[in-house]
């Protein structure tokens, strides 16, 4: 029974762009060599193209003759409930859907959505990791997978406006700008909160929080339901409806800039009334046009080595803020900064995102893709690593605890507002 | 067994056959797969669309088998870049720059073009067919190959394969009669035509759908695809 | 009474030993030996066995003992292009040389005499030579019935009753070979070559238009001095003279190689003597002896002339793909309009397997409405 819902979604799912794209591999086996769960595992079930075969059987026998005849002779199965159990596992367990594959396919076969719509499929039949479906669940009930209801996120903003003495704008109807924070940031990484808060305050934005769209992760995004991804992404475009602002800023999160910049606008149209940029780009916007001062080379003073840019998978690959993490780092720390190998859109993923780091069972997988971002940071000689994505963040700080490394980690907002000038 | 005749009957009804197998099951490969329906894209671009469309062609056609930094990427094998590069290299050089060939698509089109020497040509389809061979190694060999391999793949090796050797053997008059070798070379490219449609080697066509896709899904990102 | 050697033959006209002797040698390259046969295959006697022999020697004891071979030429569907090509000889020849060891019984077109009466020498020659004589065989046999008939009876008839008597069966040119040209699309007389008819008797052919006539007279001349037919490949041709394609030995194979081609009869390659390939040379799928022995006793051959090579010794030449298309292109292609029926084909059917796929996702999407509103 469970099959059959998964079929139909992937029945429903699939257009001439799935389609073409699915006829278009030729088997190379080359996405397995960009997969950093295949490079840190071995595990051959772990290229894409296998994570895909779900999709790709399903359809061949409902959409094809070859897979008619195919289940006729018996040479391939119908789809079953084992098949999507076994599924689940590769797919949720060891993929963060970074789309490196879709960069290094001959055909330009673009993976990431297509792995999306497997879990669609998995989702529709209930075959989605039990961490992951709590989480879903609680973003569901109370607003956030960290739990953050409304009362703890208005203790927390409280207690940050407090103790880092910022102004946080909450609810404030015609503003130009609503910031969206991730719960990750209001829960581990609370100073984020503050420094972005600083920044745009002394750079004189008119902007606003809002307790309707207090969350900007989509856990219904990694699940790959369809219903719940609308679900938390209307929450953040009523609270922007309703304070009538022109433009929402996402801060430090990846998937939720996919989702809200890529996605949203096909799944609600209301969503393209608005502009939708992420705070990478705004950072970059305000220091090169120098709407907000730093000191140069600040990082470089207090001789704290090597300085190296992680490039987040949705922002910087999938979201295409490469050069002002750049420009800003070149001007923050010109002689300690240094990039690692690969970089920019080639960049190798943290190994935390796509709801990996919320199973406890991908722990292992999730380990083993880390340690090429290890040795990628040694090779560079970096003892700091600053990003754009929180969960990047919370997946390396997680590393280093786990690994014993004596790295610092830290994020581009963090930075430019510790080196701001006052 | 009378190699002339058999050569005359793959070379004339057998191959018009293969032909016509080819065309319609070509077009009804497209055709189903286009009739599946697309949808638009509404939300805005952050880049140009058109210009990636056209980088991620150059960067499929101009650098794949000389991607520097995808060297750097995956050191793990460099092997099968080179490989696959070079085959289809040199089948771009003997199918469509080699003499023999050319008049087959002039027969066929009614223009012909200029061409490249003997010796180059010959060159190429050696070391296409030397990349066939570390193809099929690293098929073999490969673990996640051997997971992803199924009939087909097999197939696709062979049928492809073996109309290179026989056109080797066949300009280089090598152990058997013309008759003999021209023969196998168009039995097996007619084998070949029918079972373009029916498997993966028709990615050739698909190519043009998801390289677009990429171009276009990288380029409205602003990201050099 | 033994009926007189070519020996004696050669000195009733006048032939001197010395003369004799070279003859002997100049039919030893008329035979095109490539090496010295056996010594039992070499008709010599026994004596002889531990002996040093020499090719000069065979055919020297030949001509010795055996009396001039007996020909009976009959031709059918034909231009007559073979036996002029023969004639075309100046002496001395090798051509003449062995004509000089042959006697021509009846001759269809070369014949003094008419009518009955050469209808009558001919039947007398068969019986006096039954069993012993050369048939040769110049153009094609209409199996249709009426299309070919000499004196009353049919081409057919002609060839089963002068078969049934000869020794062997030497069929010149393409079209007693293979055809030839009578045989060219429609084919409305059901052209045959000599040997899809004669089974029961050694056929050998000379194919060519017309056949060269060194590579008769070599096989006339093997015949005479080891009473048998040379080696033969698959089609029957001698593979002495069709042992290598035109390719092979072609003086313009340098250019082929080097990829100079013509492109058109008067430009600046054809000028030059470059490769014809492009210009539709059949040469690599052409075996005879055209580069080698080339016509009118070593002058040319239409490569070297500045014509592409038209295949005339492979079977269907006539039918292969036009003398102007490359060698290496499909015989024919599907007409404009069967290819436009495949691709209607493919598109119908893909439309409508297509069609069914969408029904199948509508109903998809009506179930999965169904349940989010349930």
């Amino acid at each position: 029974m469970q099959t059959l819902e998964a079929m139909n979604v992937f029945v429903e799912e699939t257009g001439g762009w799935v389609a073409s794209q699915l006829e278009a591999c030729t088997r190379c086996g080359m996405c397995a060599e960009a997969c950093h769960f295949y490079q840190g595992t071995g595990n051959p079930e772990y290229a894409p193209v296998w994570k895909l075969e779900l999709l790709r059987r399903a359809y061949e026998q409902r959409f094809t003759l070859t897979g008619k005849f195919k289940l006729l002779l018996g040479i391939d199965k119908r789809i079953s409930d084992e098949d999507l159990d076994h599924w689940s596992e590769i797919n949720y367990y060891a993929c963060t859907v970074c789309n490196k594959c879709s960069m290094v396919c001959p055909m330009g076969i673009d993976l990431g959505p297509l792995l999306h719509g497997v879990r669609a499929g998995l989702a529709a039949a209930g075959k989605v990791p039990d961490d992951l479906m709590v989480a879903v669940n609680k973003q569901i009930e109370e607003g956030s997978p960290l739990g953050m209801t409304s009362e703890v996120w208005d203790s927390r903003l409280e207690w940050v406006a407090d103790d880092w003495d910022v102004v946080i704008p909450r609810d404030v109807k015609g503003a130009d700008t609503l910031v969206v924070f991730s719960s990750i940031e209001v829960m581990k990484f609370p100073s984020n909160i503050a420094a972005i808060a600083k920044i745009l305050n002394k750079a004189g934005e008119n902007w606003t929080v809002s307790s309707k769209a207090r969350e900007v992760v989509n856990f219904g995004f990694y699940e790959g339901s369809e219903e719940h991804t609308k679900l938390f992404l209307q929450r953040v475009l009523d609270g922007a409806k309703e304070l009538g602002v022109k433009r929402i800023v996402v801060t430090e999160c990846g998937h939720a800039y996919d989702a809200l910049r890529w996605l949203a606008g096909n799944l609600i149209p209301e969503a393209n009334d608005f502009e939708i940029t992420h705070i990478t780009g705004v950072l970059g916007e305000l220091v090169g046009s120098g709407r907000i001062k730093v000191k140069p080379g600040f990082f470089d003073e207090n001789d704290s080595g090597t300085i190296t840019f992680h490039d987040a998978c949705k922002i910087q690959r999938r979201g295409g803020y490469i050069k002002e993490p750049r420009e800003v780092l070149n001007i923050l720390a010109p002689k300690s900064f240094k990039e690692m190998t690969p970089n920019r859109e080639e960049a190798i993923c943290c190994g935390g995102g796509g709801g990996v780091i919320a199973i406890k069972a991908a722990d292992p997988m999730r380990y083993a893709a880390f340690e090429l971002k290890i040795e990628q940071v040694n090779k560079v000689g970096a003892t700091t690593v600053t990003m754009s994505c929180s969960n990047c963040r919370l997946q390396f700080t997680d590393g280093v605890e786990h690994f014993n490394l004596d790295w610092k980690i830290t994020g581009l907002a963090q930075m430019v507002a510790d080196a701001m000038e006052d | 067994m009378n190699w002339n005749a058999f050569l005359e009957f793959v070379r004339g009804p057998l191959f018009q056959v293969s032909l016509l197998v080819f065309v319609a099951g070509m077009l009804y490969r497209l055709v189903r797969v286009l009739m599946l329906g697309w949808s638009r894209d509404n939300v805005p671009s952050k880049g140009s669309k058109g210009g990636g469309v056209v980088k991620s062609f150059l960067k499929s056609i101009l650098i794949w088998p000389f991607i520097p930094w995808v060297k750097r990427t995956f050191s793990k094998n460099p092997v099968i870049y080179l490989a696959g590069g070079l085959f289809h290299l040199a089948l771009l050089v003997v199918l469509i720059l080699g003499t023999a060939h050319m008049l087959v698509w002039k027969s066929l089109l009614g223009f012909g073009w200029a061409t490249l020497p003997l010796p180059m040509v010959d060159w190429m389809a050696a070391v296409g067919i030397a990349a066939m061979v570390a193809l099929l190694i690293h098929r073999l060999v490969n673990p996640v190959m051997r997971l992803i391999s199924g009939p087909s793949e097999w197939a696709n090796w062979t049928l492809v394969f073996l109309p290179m050797v026989s056109g080797y053997m066949l300009t280089h008059h090598m152990f058997f009669r013309y008759e003999v070798l021209f023969s196998i070379h168009m039995l097996v490219v007619d084998i070949l035509l029918i079972w373009i449609p029916l498997s993966r080697i028709s990615h050739f066509i698909f190519y043009f759908f998801a390289r677009t896709i990429h171009g276009v899904e990288f380029g409205k990102r602003a990201v050099n695809p | 009474m033994p009926e007189e050697t070519v020996h004696q033959y050669l000195q009733k006209q006048g032939v001197s030993r010395r003369d004799f002797l070279k003859i002997c040698g100049a039919l030893v390259g008329a035979l095109g030996l490539t090496r010295m046969p056996p010594f039992d295959e070499s008709g010599l006697p026994g004596n002889l066995k531990h002996t040093s022999v020499k090719p000069i020697d065979m055919v020297r004891h030949a001509l010795e003992t055996k009396p001039r071979l007996p020909v009976i030429w009959l031709e059918f569907q034909d231009c007559a292009g073979c036996s002029e090509a023969l004639t075309r000889s100046h002496s001395p020849t090798l051509v003449n040389l062995v004509l000089n060891s042959i006697t021509v019984e009846y001759h269809e077109t070369l014949s003094a005499a008419a009518g009955f009466q050469v209808e009558e020498a001919k039947q007398a020659a068969m019986k006096k030579y039954a069993g012993q004589y050369i048939l040769v065989v110049e153009g094609s046999i209409p199996e249709g019935d009426g299309y070919c008939t000499i004196g009353g009876k049919s081409a057919l008839d002609l060839l089963k009753e002068a078969a049934a008597g000869a020794a062997a069966i030497i069929a010149t040119g393409n079209c007693a070979s293979f055809g030839g040209i009578p045989k060219a699309k429609p084919n409305p007389t059901n052209a045959k070559g000599v040997w899809e008819i004669i089974t029961d008797k050694p056929i050998v052919n000379i194919p060519g238009c017309p056949a060269i006539p060194e590579a008769f007279t070599g096989t006339l001349a093997n015949f005479l001095i080891f009473g048998s037919l040379p080696e033969l490949d698959g089609l029957r041709r001698p593979k002495t003279f069709y042992g290598n394609t035109i390719h092979d030995r072609c003086l313009r194979r340098p250019f082929y190689e080097a990829g100079k081609f013509a492109e058109s009869f008067d430009d600046e390659g054809a000028r030059q003597g470059w490769c014809l390939y492009k210009l539709g040379c059949k040469g690599p799928t052409t075996y005879n002896a055209c580069a080698t022995i080339k016509w009118d006793a070593g002058l040319s051959f239409p490569v070297q002339s500045g014509h592409p090579c038209l295949g005339c010794s492979e079977p269907n030449f006539w039918d292969g793909g036009g003398f102007y298309q490359g060698q290496s292109a499909p015989l024919n292609r599907p007409a404009v309009t069967v290819v436009g029926a495949a691709a209607a084909a493919g598109i119908v059917a893909g439309a409508a397997m297509g069609a069914a796929n969408q029904s199948q996702k509508k109903s998809a999407a009506r179930k999965s409405k169904k349940q989010k509103d349930a």
